[in-house]
């Protein structure tokens, strides 16, 4: 095999490649930590795979309960990363250079870890492959199956072609394992051929995978949606998980940037204007989800449907009072009032949203879940559903196999896109002042000029 | 044994596309043996099987881009 040309200029970048190349001790003793959670998720798991689901605390009529929260959880935080790079590549933001990396790795762990949970919702997993033998395609299960499958392979690829480059740097500089970044960098040497062609590839991904990912949280909602089941039989159920979706994704990538900001010294690179951009992003869904928490709720109580009332009344009033009224604060009331002040958007404040709207969407998940089932539409006992040691343990474990997925990646790869800060740095300012040229009105016509019109 | 490596990752990617362009039209099968809404099964389909095909025909276009792209006169 030919030996690459170098494509790493040594100098204003160091500071992300430190954490590939220096390992502290800290980095060991956090993954030891997480790695010793996910193992009691395991654990907990081959408890449930060998006692069965009654290890669960779900029952008739509860039958689902902390996995599919999870499962919608996960998956709606999964839109932070695609679909916002996506949306910020195509508009040309540039403030978005520091941010799109973060946001696409979110996306593909979280996805890995969302797309198992239905598996770990079957009792018997094994029959998973009756569903390649005889599933239903026009069932919405098998519809979540394909769409977020499409939706994992189209933002891992979409996570990988951005981060070619940036690993024929690592190789370039000798970093190890040296196999790893020369598999990887498919002999990448930054000649303008080899841009086009990445370019193009980049292009068209983010125009694909945009409208996937909105396929791919409706279909999760027509789950719900799709059944009879009052509290679930909605219209707008689509657009409401797919900004319920939009809205957690933004408030994780803000944890996620705040805290590796802080762990390696990213503060040249993630900067308050970025935060506060990204505020003003969550401010926005923040009204968006309200709005449509109203729409879905009003709706459901002015049409006085008795079965609907009984849902919406265990909800509001209810056994699930607390949570819902939490939920209501925690992604409405605080942002508004927080966010909406320039004086109160510093980066401590935004976190501190941010992880309460992380929260707050876990909650919402609990909230369309469980309630609808608790209070059956036929007559049958009232059960109330709390989580079995198994179903904390294992969720315990994905939230500890997010973490060490990240940190894994971030040990390996760049956090931040280098490349796309040097393109930024050198070709970026120039653009933009081009653009913003083409933005301005055209100068007036010398025949208009001459007759002394404007 | 990179190279192999390599290609060898696009032929998986192929494989999986592939593997799903058989089982979807098995699927509808499926639902025209069992008379089960033959029609919202080939609607679905038709939705699906392209953003595999296209997935797979970036990385592709991608990979053998990368290859063709590469400057020789770095070789040895």
């Amino acid at each position: 095999m030919s030996e690459p040309t170098p494509t790493a200029p040594v100098g204003l970048d160091e500071d992300l490649y430190r954490p590939i190349e220096q390992t502290g001790r800290g980095f060991y003793s956090m993954a030891a930590f997480f790695l010793a959670v996910f193992a009691f998720g395991v654990y907990q798991y081959i408890r449930q795979l060998r006692f069965g689901l009654g290890v669960t605390g779900m029952n008739q009529p509860v039958t689902w309960g902390f996995y599919i929260i999870n499962f919608v959880f996960f998956i709606g935080i999964s839109h932070a990363g695609t679909l916002i790079s996506a949306i910020l590549r195509l508009t040309q933001a540039e403030w978005r250079r520091p941010i799109t990396r973060m946001a696409e790795v979110i996306t593909a762990i979280v996805l890995a870890i969302g797309g198992l949970h239905p598996i770990i919702d079957l009792g018997r997993p094994d029959r998973l492959l009756n569903v390649f033998k005889w599933g239903r395609l026009q069932s919405p299960l098998l519809w979540d199956v394909m769409s977020i499958t499409a939706y994992f392979a189209a933002s891992t690829v979409y996570l990988y072609l951005p981060l070619i480059p940036d690993i024929a740097r690592l190789r370039d500089r000798g970093t190890r394992p040296q196999w790893l970044y020369r598999f990887l960098s498919w002999n990448w040497q930054d000649t303008p051929q080899q841009r086009k062609v990445l370019h193009n590839a980049m292009n068209l991904l983010m125009i694909l995978v945009i409208p996937v990912a909105v396929s791919v949280h409706t279909v999760i909602s027509y789950i719900f949606a799709m059944t009879l089941e009052a509290g679930w039989h909605s219209t707008i159920f689509g657009p409401y998980f797919v900004a319920g979706a939009i809205f957690s994704g933004i408030a994780a990538l803000m944890v996620v940037m705040i805290v590796f900001r802080k762990v390696y010294h990213l503060e040249r690179y993630l900067k308050p204007i970025h935060f506060s951009n990204l505020a003003k992003l969550l401010l926005v869904m923040s009204i968006v989800w309200f709005y449509l928490t109203f729409s879905e709720y009003l709706t459901g109580f002015f049409g006085n449907e008795p079965a609907e009332l009984d849902v919406l009344m265990t909800k509001i009033s209810g056994p699930y009072a607390f949570p819902f009224w939490l939920m209501v604060f925690v992604n409405f009331v605080v942002p508004v009032a927080l966010l909406s002040r320039k004086k109160t958007r510093s980066i401590p404040v935004i976190l501190f949203v941010s992880v309460g709207i992380v929260v707050g969407m876990w909650i919402e998940r609990l909230i369309i879940v469980v309630p609808s089932l608790a209070v059956p539409y036929v007559e049958f006992p009232q059960h109330a559903y709390w989580p079995s040691i198994a179903e904390i343990g294992i969720f315990a474990g994905a939230i500890a196999a997010f973490c060490l997925g990240f940190m894994v990646f971030a040990k390996f790869f760049p956090l931040i896109c280098i490349w796309e800060i040097e393109e930024g740095r050198s070709e970026a300012l120039e653009e933009s002042v081009e653009r913003f040229r083409s933005y301005l009105p055209d100068p007036p016509r010398e025949d208009a000029l001459k007759e002394g019109r404007p | 044994m990179i190279r192999a490596l390599q290609w060898l990752s696009i032929a998986l990617m192929w494989g999986f596309a592939l593997s799903l362009m058989v089982l979807v039209p098995w699927l509808v099968v499926v639902a025209a043996r069992w008379h089960d809404a033959l029609n919202w099964s080939l609607a679905i389909s038709l939705v699906m099987l392209p953003v595999y095909l296209t997935v797979a025909g970036v990385l592709t276009y991608v990979f053998v881009g990368l290859q063709r792209g590469r400057d020789d006169r770095s070789s040895p």
